[in-house]
C-alpha cells in the first residue's frame, strides 16, 4: 500500500503512523467514507514480539468454565500447569504428563490409562475434555481412537478438542475450535424439556468479574430467564438443553456467532446481537428483547430505572472525562461495542486495536469511530511503544501484558478483561467509567 | 468451639485449634489414587517447562531477548506469568508456528523472526529457546543460526551483523521442569560466550538460579560488605524490578541485566558458587571442568547456616574476612530467632515448591524449633531426598518427602497429618483455604500478592524479614482474638 493517497486533491496520510512499515496493511486511518479495513486473520510476523497466543489458550479460555466435566489436557506438564488460570479464576486441571519416553514411542496408551483412571475414580463427572497439545499433535497421537476405547470401557463421555498450538493466526481458532466442541457434543443432546416462554441463551458470554450476574438480573426484571451463558455460566445439562429455548442473544460476535449461527441452521433457534456494555448499548439491547418478547413496557421501566440510578454519577465522570484521549488495545471482536462505551463517556478513541478481530468487527469498529482514527490489528509491543511516543495518550485500555510497557512509559492503564467488578448493564458502567477516572487522577503520574 | 476447657490437667494438645474440618463439600478420597506413583494422570502440578526457566535466564541478560521456536502459546503463557509475578514488562519473540511451520519445519519462521527481532529491537543477545514443538520436527538449530546470521550480515553489513550473540538453548518441555530449562541456560550461555583469557580477574562467579530481585540485591549487599568483586550470571534484578522513569530511547530495554562482556570473562574468575544445585549447578560445573575454576554448588544461603557457609566459603576463596557489619546482621537475626523462640517452636510446618529453595527453607525452619511435616519439590531431583534426610535428621525430625509430586497428593499428605503452617508459591492458596492454615509465600511463583519480589529471603536480613512473616501468619490464623493484643 502507498503511503500516500490522492483523495479528491489534497493530500491524505492512509498509513498508521506508528505501524511497522512491513504491517502497514493492518493498520488503515478513517479519513474517506469507504471503509478500508485493516488486514486481519492472517499470519503474525515472526520475530516483532506479537501479543497474540495459541490455539490451546483459546480453546481452554473457551471452555473452561464448563462444569461436571474432568478438564484434561494431553501433553507436557507445563500447558496444564498455565492452563490452570483462565480468565483470573483458576480451575482444577489434569495432565498426562507426556515426557521423552512418551514422545518416542506415542502417548495414545498413556492417555487411554488416564482416562479410564480418571473415568473409574472421578464417577461424578459427565464428560472428559480431552486437550489436545502440540507435541501429541506433531507425534500424531490418535486421541479419537483413545477416547472411543476409554468411553467403550468405561461409559465416560470422552471429547477430544484439537488444538494444537500451530493451529490457526491466532487463539481465535482456539475459540472456534471450543464452540465446535460444544455445538458437537455437547448442545441438543435433551429433547426433552419444553422451552419456557421467555428463556434464551446469551452466547459470548464470559462472566469476567460477575457480568454475567448483572445481565442476568436485567433480564431478570424484564421477564426474561437466561437458560445458559457460553461459557460464562454453562454445565453439561444446561448446554444439553440450550437448544429448547426461544432465542439467542449474541454478546460476542467472533465466539458466540458461530454458536447461534450453527443452532440455527439445526433447530431453528433465531438469534439477534445485543451488547450490555454501555448505558446505549443495554438500552438498546432490552429494547431489542422486550419487542421481541412482547414485553415492551417492562423493558422500557427497567430502561427508565436503569438510567434514573446512574444518570447523576455519569455526567459527573463524563465532565472529568470529556475529551480525555485514549488508546483501545482489545484481544477480539467487542472491539465495535467497547468503543461505544468509551464514545460515551466523552473521550477521544485515538486508535482502536485488537489482536485477532475478523473483518465484521473492524466493519462494526469502522462505523462508530471519528476521522483521523485508526484501526489496527495485532499491534506488537514496538509499536505500542511507538504509538504512545507519537500520540501521547492520556490513557490505554488493553490487556494485561501490555500495562506494565504502559506504566513504564509514565501513561495511565486500564485493563481488559477488567479486574475490579462488572462493567456490564449501568451500575456497571460506573463501575467502567470509575476505573478510567481512577487511574487517570491517580497522583503518582504527576510526580514522574 | 464454646467447649469448656477443664481446669485442671490440660496439655497444649488439647488447646490446639483444630484445623480438620473442611468445607461441607468434601469427599474423602480414594486412597489408592493418593500417591503419584499409583496414577497415570497429574493433578495440580507444581512445576513447569523448560522453556520458562530458559526465558527466565535470556531475560537476565542486558539487551538480551529469548527467542522463542515454538507456537504463539509457548511465548503468551511464559510472558503473563512473568507479569504477574513481577508487574513488569517481559519481551520475549516468538517464532510464531502456524500449520506449515508444523508440517514443514520452522527454517522460515526461525530465519525471518530473527532478523525481524534484531532490525527492530537491536538486541546484545538472543537466546534461542526451543520447544516441544520445535524438538519434535526436528528443527535442526545449529543449522538455522548459521543461515540467520548469513542473512544478518547480508543486510546488516559484517559489523552490525556478527554483533548479536546468539546462544542456543535446547528446552524440549517434555523433558524437564522449568528448574532443568534455567540449568540448561547457564550452561549454554557460558559455554558460547565464556573465554579463557588465563589473567585472573579476581572475581567471583555467582549463579544466583530462579531467585527474586531483592534476593539478588541481598546478595550484591553481602557481597559489597565482604569487599568482594563479582560476576552475577543473570543479573535480574534491575529487569525485573526497575524505576519508573520514562526512557528517552526507543526500542525500551530495562537497564540491568548482566552483560555480554562479564560472561565472557567469567572464564577467569576465582571461583562459581551455583547457588542453588539445580538451578545453575550445571553450568558451575562446565566452568570447572573447561578452565578450572573451583565449583561451589549449593546449598541456597536461607537461614543460619547456610549463610554462614557461604560467606565462609567467600572467605576461603577470596582470603578475605567476614566483615563486622555482617557479623552484626548475623547477631540480629539470632536474636530475633530467640526473641520469636515461643511462636515458633514445635510448630508444625509443610513447605513445597522448587527442590533448592525448598531445602533451604526446610533447613530455616527446623534451625527456628519448628518441625516439618511434609517437605515437596516439583520437580524430582536425584539428590533432594537425601538433601532433606540429611537436614531432619540433625534435628530428629520425619517428615513426608516427596520428591517430584503433585500438589494433590502433598494436600491429601496434609490432610492426614494437620499443620501449623504451609510455606511455598501461590499455587497453595487452594490448600491453605481449604485446610484453614497460613500460606507463607515463598518461591518464585507469587502472583497473588504485591511486593513479595523486592524483599529477600536469602541471607540474613531476608531471613529476618522471612521468620517476620512467618510468625505474623502464624499470630494471625492461630491465636484467639485476645492473645493478639500483646505478644
Amino acid at each position: 500500500m502507498s503511503m500516500l493517497k490522492e483523495t479528491s486533491g489534497c493530500v491524505m496520510p492512509l498509513r498508521v503512523p506508528f505501524l511497522d512499515a512491513a504491517r502497514a496493511e493492518h493498520g488503515t486511518l478513517k479519513n474517506i467514507a469507504v471503509p478500508v479495513l485493516p488486514a486481519c486473520d492472517r499470519r503474525t510476523v515472526p520475530g516483532v514480539l506479537s501479543q497474540r497466543a495459541c490455539a490451546y489458550y483459546g480453546a481452554r479460555w473457551f471452555l473452561a468454565p464448563l462444569k461436571d466435566v474432568v478438564h484434561l489436557v494431553h501433553g507436557p506438564i507445563s500447558c496444564a500447569y498455565y492452563g490452570e488460570t483462565v480468565r483470573k479464576k483458576k480451575y482444577t486441571v489434569f495432565s498426562t504428563d507426556i515426557t521423552e519416553y512418551e514422545v518416542i514411542f506415542g502417548g495414545e496408551g498413556k492417555l487411554l490409562g488416564t482416562l479410564i483412571e480418571l473415568a473409574h475414580r472421578f464417577p461424578g463427572y459427565r464428560a472428559v475434555l480431552v486437550y489436545v497439545t502440540c507435541a501429541p499433535g506433531i507425534i500424531g497421537d490418535d486421541v479419537q481412537r483413545a477416547c472411543r476405547q476409554a468411553e467403550q470401557a468405561t461409559g465416560m463421555r470422552c471429547v477430544p478438542v484439537n488444538c494444537p498450538g500451530f493451529v490457526g493466526p491466532s487463539q481465535a481458532a482456539g475459540h472456534e475450535i471450543g464452540a465446535r466442541v460444544l455445538l458437537d457434543h455437547f448442545i441438543g443432546r435433551n429433547d426433552d424439556v419444553v422451552p419456557g416462554p421467555y428463556d434464551v441463551n446469551i452466547l459470548g458470554e464470559y462472566d469476567v468479574m460477575g457480568d454475567l450476574k448483572v445481565i442476568r438480573s436485567l433480564l431478570a426484571r424484564v421477564g426474561i430467564n437466561v437458560v445458559s451463558a457460553v461459557t460464562g455460566d454453562v454445565s453439561v445439562d444446561s448446554l444439553a438443553r440450550a437448544h429448547r429455548v426461544q432465542l439467542n442473544v449474541v454478546h460476542c460476535r467472533r465466539t458466540g456467532g458461530l454458536i447461534a449461527e450453527e443452532m440455527k441452521r439445526k433447530y431453528g433457534v433465531p438469534f439477534i446481537k445485543g451488547s450490555f456494555f454501555g448505558i446505549t448499548e443495554t438500552n438498546n439491547a432490552l429494547r431489542r428483547l422486550g419487542e421481541w418478547f412482547n414485553l415492551r413496557e417492562a423493558a422500557e421501566a427497567v430502561i427508565a430505572a436503569g438510567e434514573a440510578s446512574v444518570s447523576r454519577e455519569i455526567e459527573r465522570f463524563r465532565r472529568e472525562l470529556a475529551g480525555k484521549r485514549v488508546g483501545l488495545f482489545f484481544g477480539g471482536s467487542r472491539i465495535g461495542s467497547m468503543l461505544k462505551g468509551y464514545r460515551e463517556l466523552g473521550l477521544e478513541v485515538l486508535v482502536a486495536g485488537s489482536q485477532f478481530g475478523g473483518q465484521e468487527d473492524y466493519q462494526a469498529a469502522w462505523q462508530d469511530v471519528k476521522p483521523g482514527t485508526a484501526l489496527v490489528d495485532d499491534v506488537n509491543e514496538e509499536e505500542l511503544i511507538r504509538f504512545i511516543r507519537q500520540y501521547r495518550p492520556d490513557v490505554i485500555a488493553g490487556g494485561t501484558r501490555e500495562k506494565w510497557t504502559a506504566h513504564k512509559l509514565g501513561v495511565p492503564f486500564t485493563v481488559f478483561p477488567q479486574e475490579s467488578g462488572p462493567y456490564a448493564g449501568y451500575s456497571g458502567f460506573l463501575n467502567f467509567a470509575r476505573d478510567i477516572l481512577a487511574v487517570l487522577k491517580a497522583p503518582v503520574w504527576q510526580m514522574i | 468451639m464454646a467447649k469448656d476447657i477443664p481446669i485442671e490437667g490440660i496439655t497444649y494438645q488439647q488447646l490446639a485449634i483444630k484445623k480438620m474440618p473442611l468445607s461441607e463439600s468434601y469427599v474423602p478420597r480414594d486412597e489408592t489414587l493418593i500417591p503419584s506413583g499409583n496414577r497415570t494422570v497429574v493433578m495440580n502440578p507444581c512445576r513447569t517447562c523448560m522453556p520458562f526457566g530458559a526465558m527466565f535466564a535470556g531475560l537476565g541478560m542486558h539487551r538480551g531477548i529469548p527467542f522463542v521456536q515454538g507456537a504463539q502459546g509457548c511465548t503468551t503463557y511464559v510472558r503473563y506469568t512473568f507479569c504477574r509475578i513481577f508487574q513488569e514488562p517481559a519481551s520475549i519473540a516468538n517464532a510464531s508456528f502456524h500449520e506449515d511451520a508444523a508440517v514443514f519445519g520452522g527454517r522460515k519462521n526461525f530465519k525471518h523472526g530473527l532478523r525481524n527481532l534484531v532490525v527492530r529491537y537491536k538486541p546484545d543477545v538472543i537466546t534461542v529457546v526451543t520447544t516441544c514443538s520445535s524438538e519434535i520436527i526436528g528443527d535442526d538449530m545449529v543449522s538455522f543460526i548459521k543461515e540467520a546470521r548469513k542473512l544478518l550480515v547480508k543486510e546488516l553489513g559484517e559489523e552490525e551483523g556478527n554483533r548479536v550473540k546468539l546462544v542456543l538453548v535446547n528446552t524440549p518441555s517434555f523433558a524437564g521442569s522449568h528448574v532443568a530449562g534455567y540449568d540448561r541456560a547457564a550452561k549454554a550461555f557460558l559455554e558460547t560466550l565464556a573465554k579463557d583469557r588465563s589473567t585472573t580477574n579476581n572475581k567471583v562467579n555467582i549463579i544466583p538460579g530462579m531467585l527474586m530481585p531483592g534476593d539478588i540485591r541481598e546478595i550484591k549487599h553481602m557481597l559489597a560488605e565482604m569487599g568482594i568483586e563479582a560476576h552475577i550470571l543473570f543479573d535480574i534484578s534491575d529487569v525485573f524490578d526497575t524505576p519508573l522513569m520514562p526512557p528517552q530511547i526507543m526500542p525500551y530495554y530495562p537497564e540491568g541485566g548482566t552483560r555480554v562482556a562479564d560472561v565472557e570473562d567469567m572464564g577467569n574468575s576465582l571461583a562459581t558458587f551455583a547457588l542453588c544445585r539445580n538451578e545453575g549447578g550445571l553450568g558451575a560445573r562446565y566452568l570447572e571442568q573447561k578452565f578450572e575454576i573451583p565449583a561451589f554448588v549449593g546449598p541456597l544461603p536461607i537461614g543460619v547456616k547456610y549463610t554462614d557457609l557461604f560467606l565462609q566459603r567467600l572467605s576461603q576463596v577470596t582470603g578475605r574476612e567476614v566483615p563486622p557489619s555482617l557479623k552484626k546482621e548475623r547477631g540480629r537475626l539470632l536474636d530475633f530467632m530467640a526473641d520469636t523462640l515461643h511462636h515458633t517452636m514445635m510448630k508444625k510446618a509443610a513447605v513445597f515448591g522448587d527442590p533448592d529453595i525448598v531445602t533451604g527453607i526446610t533447613r530455616f525452619v527446623c534451625e527456628l524449633g519448628m518441625e516439618p511435616v511434609a517437605v515437596m519439590s516439583g520437580t524430582a531431583t536425584k539428590t533432594f531426598t537425601e538433601d532433606i534426610e540429611e537436614i531432619v535428621s540433625e534435628f530428629g525430625a520425619k517428615p513426608l518427602i516427596l520428591n517430584g509430586s503433585d500438589l494433590f497428593e502433598f494436600e491429601e499428605a496434609l490432610k492426614e497429618m494437620p499443620v501449623e503452617v504451609i510455606i511455598g508459591n501461590s499455587k497453595g492458596v487452594d490448600i491453605s483455604k481449604e485446610l484453614g492454615v497460613p500460606l507463607v509465600r515463598a518461591g518464585l511463583f507469587v502472583y497473588d500478592r504485591v511486593g513479595y519480589y523486592k524483599r529477600p529471603i536469602i541471607g540474613y536480613r531476608g531471613g529476618e524479614r522471612f521468620l517476620a512473616d512467618l510468625v505474623n501468619a502464624i499470630l494471625d490464623y492461630g491465636y484467639p482474638g485476645a492473645r493478639t493484643e500483646q505478644l
